[in-house]
């Protein structure tokens, strides 16, 4: 579903990604990690087109996103650190918006407000202006536009950052919700206990390389903390 | 490369489907729109300043016809009542040829207020137009003159301005075009909607401006000099013209931002685009058409007219020219002397001295007007890119109050002038063969000689002078089509 070869951006002689490769196939949650620089957003800016790689390829359902970025922007769904909506419409509006955008079709009030409740939203505030949302809420209406959008892929850039734990859990909640129903996620974070808790697999980042890789199953919180810790005072020490 | 690549098909929108996600842009677009409170603000002071342009246009064309019905008929009344009267004294009382304003001027009121709107038809000269409303307004008319065309011209290109600056560069500051680009619209689309909205507001405000003009055409066309067909044909050219003007602008503001990094560098980029279009280079462009294409001071011009004059005899009978056209009548009926002719010949003389001084006024009224239509040319060539220089001589000509209409007028009045000379030239002629110095024509004569009726030309007259400002600006609009979608091409989220 979301695949890297030999992903590389090089910015003024510097690499940000650095010949990176990394297959996600349907149902699987793969979690970035990495310090402030290893190169997470980059990746995926590069798999939304946002930027240029220099050499390689982002692939998205099998889509080079540098050849074709319309087309592959069709599969997946991009939930960025806080979901930037129109604050001048309601909830519902802006899903019915972003909607009718990624599919060319309307739909009804009746299957915007169930996507929402999917979501996790209730549906008094779907008819509230965004202004009154909180961060969470506004994740929510990023899920259920991922949801109405029936995205194969989730890019997910530090998602859960600002949300108190309570919301936080929730959101991980959400996130097994939608591997399940098979979508490939990617979702960079510091978060080390999301990561644990929603990742398949675990990547660790590192000057633009994957350092590490892990099977959530064969680690633990203290062993991924450790290796977390141990390969950025490797970066910061070089 | 792929193992998932073969069997995923991408999705795809249809033609319809695309349709509708620009419609629903627009919706949305209009939305925010409405409910700015600054947009709406800026919106209803348009509307307000059209609706107080054109009812100061009505009143003063509504004022200006009836002064000139009344003018025109007392001027008839005089020189119908002359009573018998030397006809060549009767040529030298004269009468005025008022010029009927264009419905039109409704839109755009053109050079007409200094210009002027009737011209003095005597014996012997061909007179400027005078009567001019710009030099009998006060000062505070003057520059408080709010004119329908300054409107279109300058405030509504400041309103697409104000319209379509923020509308990538705003997404782009906002955060909602990383996730507007995420979902894979195409920027064309997102382009189309946005421009649709702009472009329905601007429709909506101008809607009743033109429902209006269409209402001013109906009361002010005499149906028995104008074809109201024609003054359609008129008013759907110059729409054309200010939908590729306006159009433009609307372009233009959304590529300037897409391309901007801020809304703060779009905007300072458009308004000084506006400032140089409709303020900086009108002037630049005047002034150096002024100095680089001169025309004559209306001293030199009267002068020079003066001194080719003076190969005309007029009344002088010692000039040599009158000598010789003595000699040469003579000679023409085989009469040795002029009272021996079977005609008057102090008629002839008239007439002669009239045909020479024709030829003399016009070879300089028309190195004039070609001057005026030089100048004109040079100062619209920017027009391609600074789509004011081409508007404005379009709208002008198009509804009838540019140079080139005043001058067809004129031609008209000094035909009319002519008319009366050889009237007045042959009743000298033929009805005082024996040059009886107390000869009067009878009165009939003055009601003979027709009034003035002046037929404005057609649209099919007007159009083919103004094709290559209608090629500007269809070629501006084209550009900041061009220049947009190039922008929304490369639109990136930061």
């Amino acid at each position: 579903m979301l695949e890297a070869v030999s992903l590389t951006k090089i910015y003024q002689g510097v690499p940000a990604l650095d010949h990176l490769d990394l297959l996600i196939p349907e149902g699987e949650v793969f979690c970035l990690l990495g310090p402030n620089g290893a190169g997470k957003t980059t990746t995926v800016n590069l798999f939304l087109n946002f930027i240029q790689p220099t050499a390689g390829n982002a692939l998205v359902c099998g889509i080079d996103s540098a050849a074709a970025p319309l087309e592959a922007r069709q599969w997946l769904a991009y939930i960025p650190e806080t979901v930037m909506l129109y604050s001048n419409l309601t909830g519902l509006e802006n899903l019915d918006y972003f909607t009718t955008l990624s599919t060319g079709c309307r739909r009804s009030r009746n299957e915007l407000l169930a996507l929402l409740r999917e979501a996790g939203l209730e549906e008094k505030m779907a008819y509230r202006r965004i202004s009154g949302y909180s961060k969470g809420m506004r994740q929510k209406v990023g899920i259920a536009i991922a949801l109405a959008k029936a995205a194969k892929v989730l890019l997910l850039d530090e998602p859960t950052s600002g949300l108190d734990p309570l919301a936080a859990n929730e959101f991980a909640g959400l996130i097994e919700g939608l591997r399940q129903r098979g979508m490939a996620v990617l979702m960079v974070t510091h978060d080390l206990f999301l990561a644990k808790q929603c990742g398949t697999r675990i990547g660790i980042m590192q000057h633009g390389r994957l350092a590490a890789l892990f099977d959530s199953r064969d680690t633990d919180h203290v062993g991924l903390e450790q290796a977390y810790l141990d390969i950025s005072r490797t970066a910061v020490a070089a | 490369m792929n193992t998932l690549a073969a069997d995923v098909v991408a999705p795809t929108t249809t033609d319809s489907g695309h349709w509708r996600v620009i419609r629903t842009i627009a919706v949305k677009e209009w939305l925010d729109i409405y409910r700015d409170s600054r947009l709406r603000w800026l919106a209803a002071l348009t509307a307000l300043l059209m609706l107080c342009a054109l009812l100061f246009g009505a009143n003063q064309m509504q004022r200006s016809e009836r002064d000139q019905a009344a003018a025109a008929q007392a001027d008839r009344q005089l020189w119908i009542s002359q009573g018998a009267k030397d006809p060549h004294a009767a040529a030298h009382f004269g009468q005025y040829a008022f010029k009927p304003q264009s419905p039109l001027a409704l839109a755009d009121l053109g050079i007409d207020a200094y210009a002027g709107t009737a011209v003095w038809l005597e014996a012997h000269k061909q007179n400027e137009v005078q009567f001019r409303p710009a030099r009998d307004s006060g000062l505070s008319a003057r520059l408080g003159n709010l004119s329908l065309a300054f409107v279109l011209q300058t405030v509504m290109p400041l309103l697409a301005v104000m319209l379509g600056f923020a509308a990538f560069s705003g997404e782009r500051e906002r955060g909602t075009l990383r996730q507007l680009l995420s979902l894979g619209v195409r920027p064309v689309d997102l382009l189309l909607g946005k421009g649709l909205a702009i472009a329905a507001l601007l429709t909506v405000l101008l809607l009743p401006t033109f429902a209006s003009i269409v209402m001013g055409m109906w009361l002010f066309t005499d149906t028995a000099l104008l074809s109201l067909v024609d003054q359609w044909v008129r008013l759907a050219w110059l729409s054309l013209g200010y939908l590729f003007y306006i159009g433009g602008f609307v372009l233009l503001a959304l590529a300037a931002s897409a391309f901007a990094a801020t809304s703060r560098t779009a905007l300072a980029l458009l308004l000084g685009f506006w400032l140089i279009n409709c303020f900086l280079m009108p002037r630049l462009m005047t002034d150096w058409v002024r100095d680089s294409q001169p025309l004559p001071t209306a001293l030199e011009f009267n002068a020079a007219v003066a001194e080719e004059r003076k190969r005309d005899f007029g009344h002088d009978e010692s000039h040599p020219a009158f000598v010789a056209f003595r000699d040469e009548v003579l000679l023409q009926y085989g009469v040795t002397n002029v009272e021996a002719l079977p005609v008057n010949f102090r008629g002839l003389s008239l007439r002669k001295s009239d045909e020479v001084g024709y030829a003399i006024y016009d070879s300089h009224f028309g190195a004039l007007q070609q001057a005026y239509a030089r100048q004109d040319r040079w100062r619209a060539a920017p027009g391609f890119i600074l789509p004011w220089l081409a508007i404005q001589p379009f709208s002008m000509a198009l509804a009838g109050t540019d140079s080139r209409s005043h001058h067809h007028f004129t031609i008209a009045a000094e035909q009319h002038r002519r008319t009366i000379q050889t009237m007045i030239s042959d009743d000298v002629i033929h009805n005082n063969r024996h040059a009886d110095p107390s000869y009067s024509a009878p009165p009939a004569l003055w009601a003979e000689i027709p009034a003035f009726t002046y037929l404005p030309p057609s649209s099919a007259w007007a159009l083919p002078a103004q094709l290559v400002n209608l090629s500007a600006l269809a070629f501006w609009c084209g550009v900041a089509a061009l220049l947009a979608l190039c922008a929304v091409q490369r639109l990136k989220p930061v």
